[in-house]
C-alpha cells in the first residue's frame, strides 16, 4: 500500500469563450495514509471533481505535484481506480466481463479473471448477475458493478466521484452501507468525492472541506465501524460532526 | 364483435406466427391494380404487360442464364464497392472522430465532396478510366463512404468520454481503448452508415450501369428500352426493389436493432 500527496496542487485552465485564465484549484496540500478513507466535499464550484480528474490523471495539473509513493503521477493508470457517477460501465460487455475488464488489461488468462471477477462480484452480492447486460440492472446494481469493477484491478487508491448521486435515497444508503462493510473488509485508499455532508461523514475516517480551490478545515470522523445509518441517525456524535461540517460547507 | 375487429385481430396473430406475411399482404392491393388495368386493355400488351407476362419473363431469362449472370454481375460490384467503401470510410471515421485536429481539417472538405454526388462524377471518371470496372466501382466506392464516414464519426463522438476513462483508468493502452471502448461503442452507428451507404450505392449502381455497363440489372433494363422490351424493364424494377427489401429487411435492419437494442444504446 502507497501514500497519496497532494503538494500545492493547482489548476488554472484558458477559457475560451470568456477569453480569460480560470483558476479552479489554487492551492491543495493533502496526505492520504494508506487504508484511510477521505471524503471531500464542498459546494459545487470548489474544484473537487477538478482535483479528482486530476489524480485519475484525466486532465493535467498546472502547479504543483501529485506523488504516489514519492513517484509524481501523469495520465491514467490501474494503481488509481476510478468510480464514477455515470457508473461507466461497458454496455456490450457483461457484467462478469466489465469487472474482468482490468485483469483482462493486464494480461490474465481468462479462466483467471473470471475467477476474481467471481470473487468481487460475490464481495457486493452480484453473484446472480454475473451474464447479465449492464441495461438490464437497476442503476444501484450498475453502481455496485462499477465499484467492484475498480476494487478487482487492486488500485493502490480508488477514487469515487460522487459515486452515489444519481441513485434514488433509499438505494443510496444501503450502498453507502455496503461501502463501509467493503471498506472494513479490504481496506482500499479512497477518495470519495461528494457534496452530501451525511454521506461524506457516514462514510469516512478524516472529511476535507473544500472552498474556492482550498482547504478550508479537515475534520477527522472517529465513529466506530460497522457503521449503519438506523444506529448513526440517533447517535449524538454523528450529529454534532454532521453539523459542524454542515456549518463550513454553508459559510465556504 | 365488429368484424372488422375480428379481421384485425386474426391477422395479427397470423403475422406474429409468420411474420413475412406482414411483408407480402401489402402488395397484394398492389398487384390486383395492376393485374386489374392490363386485363382492361386500356394500353397495348407490349406497352404495359401484366404480371403473369414478367413472371414470364423472369423463367425465360433465368433459363437462359441471362438473369443470373447480370444479378450477380450487379452483386459482386456493389460487395466490392461496399467492402472498399467500409475499408476506408470506418478509419477515416474513427480518425475524424476522435481527433479534434483532423475533424477540423476533414470537416468541410468531406461536406464539399459529399455534395457533389455519384453521377456527378461521371462526366470526368469517362475521360479519366473509360467505360468499364474502375468507373463503376469507383461511383460506388464514393456512394458508400460518404454514409459510413459521417456515421462512424457520429457514432466516435456519442461514446461517452468517461467510458474510455474508465478503460484508461482500469490500465488499457489507447489502442486498448479503440479496439474495446471505441469501436463497438460506435458499432451502432457504423451499422446505420453501412445500411444508408448500401442503399445509395445499389441505386448509384444501377444508374452507372445503365450509362457504362456492359452487364448488370441496370444495363438489362436499358438494354431492354433499346430492344422496346417493357417486360424486361418492369422484371428489373421488381428485382432492385425485391432485393433491397430482403437485405434490409432481413439482414441489416436485423443487425442494426441488435447492436443497439441489447446495448442499451438505442431507446426505442
Amino acid at each position: 500500500m502507497k501514500t497519496l500527496s497532494l503538494r500545492n496542487l493547482g489548476k488554472t485552465y484558458f477559457d475560451p469563450y470568456a477569453g480569460a485564465h480560470v483558476t479552479a484549484v489554487h492551492d491543495v496540500s493533502l496526505d492520504v495514509e494508506p487504508g484511510e478513507f477521505i471524503s471531500v466535499v464542498g459546494p459545487s464550484g470548489c474544484g473537487k471533481t477538478t482535483i479528482l480528474n486530476m489524480i485519475a490523471g484525466f486532465i493535467p495539473y498546472s502547479k504543483g505535484d501529485i506523488l504516489l509513493d514519492g513517484k509524481p503521477v501523469h495520465g491514467p493508470g490501474p494503481e488509481r481506480g476510478v468510480v464514477f457517477q455515470s457508473f461507466a460501465l461497458f454496455p456490450w460487455k457483461t457484467v462478469l466481463d466489465n469487472v474482468g475488464f482490468g485483469p483482462k488489461m493486464r494480461g490474465v488468462p481468462k479462466a483467471e479473471r473470471d475467477r476474481i471477477a467471481r470473487e468481487y462480484l460475490a464481495l457486493a452480492g452480484l453473484s446472480h448477475a454475473a451474464h447479465r447486460y449492464p441495461n438490464e440492472l437497476s442503476g444501484g446494481m450498475q453502481q455496485r458493478v462499477g465499484v467492484v469493477r475498480a476494487l478487482a484491478n487492486n488500485p493502490d487508491v480508488l477514487l469515487m466521484d460522487e459515486p452515489f448521486a444519481s441513485v434514488d435515497a433509499q438505494t443510496r444508503m444501503t450502498l453507502q452501507e455496503e461501502l463501509t462493510r467493503i471498506w472494513q473488509e479490504r481496506k482500499p485508499t479512497v477518495i470519495f468525492i461528494t457534496h452530501d455532508v451525511a454521506e461524506a461523514v457516514f462514510l469516512a475516517n478524516r472529511v476535507v472541506v473544500l472552498s474556492k480551490g482550498r482547504v478550508l478545515d479537515e475534520i477527522a470522523v472517529d465513529l466506530p465501524r460497522p457503521r449503519v445509518w438506523d444506529d448513526l441517525v440517533k447517535d449524538d456524535r454523528f450529529k454534532q460532526l454532521s453539523a459542524r461540517v454542515l456549518q463550513m460547507v454553508r459559510a465556504a | 364483435m365488429n368484424p372488422m375487429l375480428q379481421i384485425w385481430a386474426g391477422y395479427t396473430r397470423l403475422t406474429r406466427r409468420w411474420p413475412g406475411i406482414a411483408a407480402v399482404i401489402p402488395f397484394i392491393p398492389v398487384l390486383a391494380l395492376w393485374t386489374a388495368v392490363s386485363e382492361a386493355g386500356l394500353f397495348p400488351r407490349a406497352f404495359f404487360p401484366g404480371p403473369a407476362d414478367v413472371v414470364r419473363a423472369f423463367f425465360t431469362l433465368t433459363y437462359k442464364g441471362i438473369l443470373p449472370d447480370y444479378l450477380q454481375d450487379s452483386l459482386v460490384r456493389l460487395a466490392t464497392g461496399a467492402a472498399v467503401g467500409m475499408a476506408l470510410g470506418i478509419p477515416l471515421g474513427v480518425l475524424i472522430g476522435t481527433s479534434r485536429w483532423a475533424h477540423r481539417i476533414c470537416w468541410p472538405v468531406l461536406l464539399f465532396f459529399q455534395a457533389i454526388g455519384d453521377i456527378a462524377w461521371l462526366p470526368i471518371l469517362l475521360i479519366w478510366f473509360g467505360f468499364g470496372l474502375t468507373t463503376m466501382t469507383f461511383v460506388i466506392v464514393y456512394t458508400v463512404l460518404f454514409p459510413v464516414v459521417l456515421n462512424t464519426v457520429l457514432g466516435v463522438e456519442s461514446v461517452p468520454r468517461d467510458l474510455s476513462r474508465a478503460a484508461l483508468s482500469l490500465g488499457a493502452s489507447r489502442a486498448r481503448v479503440l479496439w474495446e471502448v471505441t469501436l463497438p461503442g460506435a458499432l451502432p452507428n457504423i451499422i446505420t452508415g453501412l445500411r444508408n451507404g448500401l442503399g445509395y450505392g445499389w441505386r448509384a449502381l444501377i444508374a452507372v450501369e445503365m450509362i457504362v455497363g456492359t452487364s448488370g440489372i441496370g444495363f438489362m433494363m436499358f438494354d431492354a428500352r433499346r430492344a422496346g422490351s417493357t417486360v424486361e424493364i418492369l422484371l428489373g424494377m421488381i428485382i432492385l426493389g425485391l432485393l433491397w427489401y430482403i437485405v434490409d429487411a432481413w439482414i441489416l435492419a436485423p443487425l442494426e436493432r441488435a447492436t443497439g437494442q441489447r446495448w442499451g444504446l438505442v431507446t426505442s
